[in-house]
């Protein structure tokens, strides 16, 4: 405790020098924290998403339809909750730009059991009750100024059987999705309203939504699905929720490289520029470090001395620079919808903050240790 | 103009002396240049590969005002465009156009088994995909009709499932991959199949969009005039290189951004390492500037000559950092979002590399100027 002037002397003997390590340390750790953050915030969200939702689609690729017929077989499987059919298609309102995914659900029984929707009871309630009604995410309900009530035609390229392409909807509710893996505009609509207008391919699904009654039991029931329809005329794979935002993930391709690069070139210039400084003050207090070691300091309490003011600003510093990242990290993030800035990166930067101080301090803190006492001071 | 040379020389000749305060400047500008130019590589490198390809007389048509997914033309309207003047025909006298059909298709990266999502091309001329710098390397092409398609070798590289006779499933039915043909220098892979084919199996009516081929460029005008004209066609005709940039602009524009974003953060840290190690180069020459301003050296000639040594110094780092960025990532293969590409690192990065380290070198370098020129004189000099 009776160091603490000394240190916090120490560290403002030149406040200008001060400041700028500071600076350059804090910079440093809001890009840290928002490309780290940025990599296990998406981490986090692959780990988060349900391992216990099944998705059962075509074998061969994600984009071709399956037999609605398959929905009994899919049911007799033991493990099997809850199986939604469920058809998928894109749209648009007024213009192109304005987009939505439309999920078009056979809302029997349980049906929400196989989605990660959170919808309101009076909602869901208003939902089953009508054919043409929709339900529309809160985001899209905003961003397209939708109300309860509203009757929206949406553009699309499935045609109906009359050959018009629109499908109109009346919206009877908002819903939101903790999945953060799609898109944030969606609409729901009934299977049976998409089913029997659409022309073309009646009687298909995009994919199965598949609850189970026990989460264990997950794997071992995608496994027996797909051995069901295996060397028939329509294999299937079924994959969890967590499956396929990993993919998605991977989509995004090299990200971990690149991430790792940046930081460490980051971490680098820095390194090299607190030694440097680090260095060069301890060089200019040569005689005051020799008169501290004269009125009886050790070794060692010299060394430390200088470790630990390299470590309080640099920590500092960092936690400036963490703490700047998770204010903007909202926007960094919006490429990846819902991500929030994890604390585990927080406290790595933290960490990494202080052995940057550790290890650029430890030449200058040794050196200042070895100091003799009578060199230092005839040199002055 | 003498004593801005002299102060400069002395101060480089001391350089030596000062070495960490030097190097802290030559890494931090490194680092930075060397990620900024390896990032905004990526995008040159995107650029250059979508635009590499396209001629300067192909022309592309699509439904006015709608983006690829959503254009659709009719196949009435297709019959009218090829009609229009300017059009190049093929040796049997044929138009020279093409209408495409883009359908989701995916593939699995040979080794990791990653998933990939890609467009299926559908097209109905397959001549026209297929004219020069384009050639068939193996196998035949598709027959219209069959579920038969063909793929670029890239695909076979980078997938798996593309080898000549694969099976591939398209909407439960088994298409079979029967040539391979390779697309001048482009990494992407592109599967190509029978438009019409791919049409009645999707339920589609109409095209997504509509190749051309004029005889010359300058054709163009009379083309789009005719087209214009005819109230029966609502598209509109872009030269390809125009629609190429405008498909890429939204993905180029995030990898600009993501570029510009850490390297701007990067150049803050990195000057302010160069502030407060020019800092400490020009307080350990306190007593040698305090001499030359005695003996009537002007403010001016000190302040210029600091400034042009922090420059100097930032500039072996940029020299360094580009280098670097050119013999690490020249060059290398990635596949960020389904696209494959060569990052490119061109002089005109280099330049851009090069004029932010100087940027970076003169702002760092103003403050530590006007304190080198302000240095009191009789002060300094008492000082031990």
């Amino acid at each position: 405790m009776k160091y603490l002037p000394l240190i916090w002397s120490g560290i403002w003997r030149k406040p200008g020098r001060t400041v700028l390590i500071f600076l350059q340390v804090a910079v440093a750790f809001v890009l840290f924290g928002v490309l780290q953050g940025l990599k296990t915030g998406i981490e986090h969200a692959v780990a988060e998403a349900r391992a216990d939702l099944l998705l059962v689609h075509g074998r061969e690729t994600f984009f071709a339809p399956i037999p609605l017929g398959l929905l009994g077989q899919i049911r007799a499987v033991p493990g099997v909750k809850v199986v939604v059919p469920v058809g998928l298609f894109g749209a648009w309102y007024q213009k192109p730009e304005q987009g939505a995914i439309i999920v078009a659900v056979s809302t029997e029984g349980d049906w929400t059991d196989a989605f990660t929707f959170n919808i309101a009871p009076q909602y869901l309630a208003a939902f089953n009750k009508n054919r043409t009604a929709a339900l529309v995410t809160e985001y899209a309900a905003q961003k397209y100024h939708w109300k309860i009530g509203d009757h929206i035609p949406m553009i699309s390229k499935t045609p109906q059987k009359d050959g018009s392409t629109t499908w109109a909807f009346d919206i009877v509710g908002t819903f939101t999705d903790s999945d953060v893996a799609v898109g944030r505009y969606k609409i729901l609509m009934h299977f049976a309203y998409f089913d029997e207008g659409r022309a073309a391919g009646t009687g298909s699904v995009d994919h199965f939504n598949v609850a189970v009654t026990d989460p264990r039991l997950a794997v071992p029931v995608a496994d027996a699905i797909d051995r069901r329809f295996a060397n028939s005329s329509h294999e299937t794979k079924t994959e969890s929720l967590r499956e396929l935002a990993q993919a998605q993930v991977q989509q995004i391709g090299d990200l971990d490289f690149l991430i790792r690069a940046v930081v460490s070139a980051v971490l680098a210039a820095l390194l090299f520029a607190t030694a440097t400084m680090m260095m060069q003050s301890v060089r200019e207090r040569t005689p005051e470090l020799a008169v501290l070691k004269t009125i009886g300091f050790t070794d060692r309490a010299v060394f430390f001395l200088v470790l630990v003011e390299a470590v309080v600003v640099c920590v500092a510093a960092g936690a400036c620079g963490l703490a700047l990242a998770t204010v903007v990290f909202p926007f960094a993030g919006r490429f990846v919808y819902g991500l929030a800035m994890p604390k585990v990166t927080v406290a790595i930067g933290l960490a990494l903050a202080a052995a940057v101080a550790l290890v650029s301090a430890a030449l200058p803190a040794a050196r200042a240790a070895r100091l003799r006492v009578v060199t230092a001071l005839a040199e002055r | 103009m003498r004593q801005f040379l002299a102060l400069l020389r002395m101060s480089l000749e001391g350089e030596g002396a000062r070495l960490g305060s030097v190097l802290t400047i030559v890494v931090g500008v490194t680092c930075t240049v060397a990620v900024l130019i390896s990032m905004l590589a990526m995008g040159t490198g995107a650029h250059r590969q979508a635009v590499g390809d396209v001629q300067d007389d192909e022309f592309v048509v699509q439904a006015k005002g709608s983006q690829i997914m959503q254009s659709e033309i009719s196949r009435e309207e297709m019959v009218a465009l090829r009609d229009l003047p300017g059009i190049a025909r093929d040796k049997d006298g044929e138009p020279q156009v093409d209408g495409l059909v883009l359908v989701p298709f995916e593939g699995h990266r040979r080794g990791t088994g990653r998933r990939v999502f890609f467009p299926l091309l559908g097209s109905s001329n397959s001549q026209f995909e297929l004219r020069p710098p384009a050639r068939l390397t193996e196998g035949r092409l598709f027959r219209p009709g069959l579920h038969e398609l063909i793929a670029t070798n890239a695909c076979v590289r980078q997938f798996e499932g593309f080898e000549l006779g694969a099976k591939r499933e398209v909407r439960g039915a088994a298409w079979t991959v029967v040539g391979h043909y390779d697309q001048g220098q482009s990494l992407q892979c592109i599967v190509l199949s029978d438009a019409e084919t791919l049409m009645s199996l999707f339920g589609r009516n109409g095209y997504n969009r509509i190749s051309v081929r004029l005889d010359r460029p300058s054709d163009f005008g009379t083309f789009n005039r005719a087209l214009e004209a005819n109230p029966a066609l609502k598209l509109e005709a872009k030269p390809a290189r125009e629609q190429v940039e405008s498909d890429m602009k939204q993905f180029n524009g995030l990898l600009n951004f993501v570029s510009y974003f850490i390297g701007s953060i990067m150049a803050v840290g990195a000057t302010l390492g160069a502030v407060n190690s020019l800092y400490s180069i020009v307080d350990s020459r306190r007593r040698e500037l305090a001499t030359l301003r005695a003996i009537g050296f002007g403010s001016a000639a000190i302040v210029a000559a600091t400034l042009v040594e922090s420059v100097l110094l930032a500039l072996p780092g940029a020299l360094l950092g580009a280098a670097l960025a050119w013999l690490l990532f020249h060059g290398m293969a990635i596949a960020p979002f389904g696209f494959t590409f060569r990052l490119d690192v061109t002089p005109r990065l280099a330049e851009i590399g090069i004029t932010w380290a100087l940027v970076m070198g003169f702002i760092g370098g103003l403050l530590p100027a006007l304190r080198a020129a302000r240095v009191p004189v009789t002060t300094a000099l008492r000082a031990t």
